[in-house]
């Protein structure tokens, strides 16, 4: 096949999912960590899409779309509990929304 | 062309899940348009809507009309209707549950059925996937109702704190689960679960190796698997209790007939997952019983209960495993499918009686959520206080219950298929459990209580029903456990 290698592909994506769990992990503002649970979403993407490609399959592709619909609505229960979030305790920051423990 | 199923057959089989559909959107459009003020009609239509799912999806399960579905991508056999009339039945008794402690709380509005109908609807897709991408779209259904369920108390700050902890954990670990199918999908070909069990064991590569990982975390963190629960005593806890008891029912249904199936048809690469899945179920087994031994607050207790039996449930799994060395791993393998179906029956409806029991007695006005509460509990509720004595023997594991029949089973089939360790453990990690169940009736029955005996609980005709029902099942089935045997033995 012609063009770019599926293994480089695979490894980008390998790469941005990484970054996506680290930044989820380090960061402490929920829209951040939002940020990067989309990019591992993202990663995966790639990682259909270069599959598809690969095994000449359209299905790979397809999948695609049922994940960007599944983000699509992700993002609007996710923005709205943190906006619900704010309103009740004026702030959004992870460290400070810890009443129960253990 | 005569004799391939055109789609009104597909839509046929997936009819329970299209009367829910229609229920919850009539529900959301009624509520704004039609009945504005009339909030009772909201149950009673849910509990309509659900019943005639139930009595469809019971007709179904008898008359053996499954079959493969949507171009092979939904799989309704005997293991999606059992696990729909599972589903079901918790979502019938949640409702039930929260028809008067929504009210009391002012937290009656309309989306709150209607979310719940979706996500029984979401559950039972995750039942019967046969292709790992249905199942992750089926968890997103079941999760996303689930997340917005927990912060419903809008005022309640613990609430809203369960809520975007479940969120942000819970699209976290549905990433790793997407990523997973991701490279099966790379080392396969395939997303069909069907396709995948004749050709996975040509496939193994690091990438197969790697997707199977990332299914376990996936599907670990929906179940509740230590290391992956963190997540379940505080959104127990902070969720407002009518939610807490359909999700520890409804999300434990679902994620455990997701793992029968996915696990199911990886058997034959059973090498690679097996030494995860036991280490797994050992340290869900021990840790989630030891952490819940320390708790105070009664609802933290069953979210460790629910960890605790998580791992018994995960035995089941392991035991899987063996489905394909000779006739009695075969044998142990069926067992462990139809032990962990009994399972999950019982689970679903001692959990939520547990629960129900908190829920009657939180319409008194204070919530009871703390194990001092219920001091002395015998002496001016005895009806209550028996109840819950039933139900926390049945999640202790003691005959004649429901609970202990459950659990009998995916012992012996643990045995019959050679996971002799996993047994042993689970036996006695059971008796460490006794002790924090018999904690809670000790309390209940043989201390005084604290205070003078508060006002009656408020009749409430949902929660009593719900509360006897789920009683009447776990003594029921643990006494004549054949009857269920009727319904979970058509799982082969």
């Amino acid at each position: 096949m012609l063009g770019v290698p599926t293994e480089y592909f695979l490894v980008l994506s390998g790469i941005l999912f990484t970054i996506g769990v680290i930044g989820v992990l380090i960061k402490r503002n929920p829209i951040v960590i939002f940020m990067c649970i989309e990019l591992m979403l993202n990663a995966v993407n790639l990682t259909f899409i270069a599959l598809g490609r690969h095994f000449v399959h359209v299905n790979g592709q397809m999948y695609v779309i049922f994940v960007m619909a599944v983000a699509a609505a992700e993002v609007a229960i996710g923005l709205g509990i943190i906006v619900a979030l704010f309103r009740s305790k004026e702030t959004i920051n992870i460290d400070e929304v810890n009443l129960m423990k253990y | 062309m005569p004799g391939s199923p055109t789609i009104w057959d597909d839509l046929t089989l997936i009819l329970p899940l299209i009367v829910l559909w229609i229920t919850s959107f009539v529900l959301l459009l009624g509520d704004v348009v039609v009945w504005k003020k009339n909030r009772d009609l909201n149950p009673i239509l849910a509990i309509v809507g659900t019943l005639i799912a139930l009595g469809i999806a019971v007709y179904q399960t008898i008359s053996l009309t499954g079959d493969k579905a949507f171009a092979r991508s939904l799989n309704m056999d005997a293991l999606a209707q059992v696990s729909m009339i599972a589903l079901l039945v918790t979502g019938l008794l949640a409702i039930l549950l929260a028809w008067t402690y929504l009210k009391n709380r002012g937290l009656e509005r309309g989306e709150y059925y209607p979310l719940m109908l979706l996500s029984v609807s979401g559950a039972a897709l995750m039942g019967a996937a046969n292709d790992l991408i249905v199942l992750f779209i089926g968890l997103e259904i079941l999760s996303f109702a689930l997340y917005v369920m927990a912060g419903f108390s809008r005022s309640d700050i613990r609430s809203e704190e369960a809520s975007i902890k479940y969120f942000l954990l819970g699209a976290f670990a549905s990433a790793f689960l997407l990523y997973g199918i991701a490279l099966v999908y790379g080392a396969t070909q395939t997303t069909q679960l069907s396709e995948l069990a004749s050709r996975v064991h040509s496939a193994q590569t690091p990438m197969l190796v790697a997707g199977i990982g990332l299914l376990i975390v996936g599907l670990g963190f929906k179940a509740a698997v230590i290391p992956f629960h963190q997540w379940t005593p505080d959104v127990y806890e902070g969720a407002p209790t009518s939610v807490t008891a359909y999700m520890a029912g409804a999300a434990k249904i679902a994620a455990f007939v997701a793992m029968l199936r996915v696990f199911d048809s990886l058997a034959p690469v059973s090498s690679v997952w097996l030494g995860a899945i036991q280490a797994l179920a050992v340290l869900t087994m021990v840790f989630g019983n030891l952490l819940a031994i320390a708790q105070t607050n009664v609802k933290r207790m069953l979210a460790y209960s629910s960890i605790a039996h998580a791992g018994y449930l995960m035995v089941a799994i392991a035991t899987l495993a063996h489905r394909l060395d000779g006739p009695r791993g075969a044998q142990a393998g069926e067992l462990a499918m139809t032990g962990s179906l009994f399972y999950l029956f019982a689970y679903t409806f001692m959990t939520l009686g547990a629960f129900g029991v908190l829920i009657y007695l939180s319409n008194r006005g204070k919530d009871y959520q703390q194990i001092e509460d219920l001091r002395g509990l015998v002496r001016h509720d005895p009806r209550t206080a028996y109840a819950m004595l039933f139900f926390m023997l049945s999640l202790g594991g003691i005959p004649p219950t429901m609970g202990f029949m459950g659990k009998w089973q995916i012992f012996y089939a643990a045995l019959s298929g050679g996971e002799i360790m996993l047994a042993i453990v689970m036996a006695l990690t059971s008796v460490m459990a006794a002790f924090y169940y018999l904690k809670i009736v000790y309390v209940m029955c043989f201390e005084e209580p604290r205070e003078a005996a508060p006002a009656p609980a408020q009749f409430s005709f949902g929660a009593s029903l719900s509360v006897l029902l789920s009683a009447a099942a776990t003594i029921l089935f643990g006494i004549m456990p054949g009857l269920l045997y009727t319904l979970t033995g058509l799982v082969r």
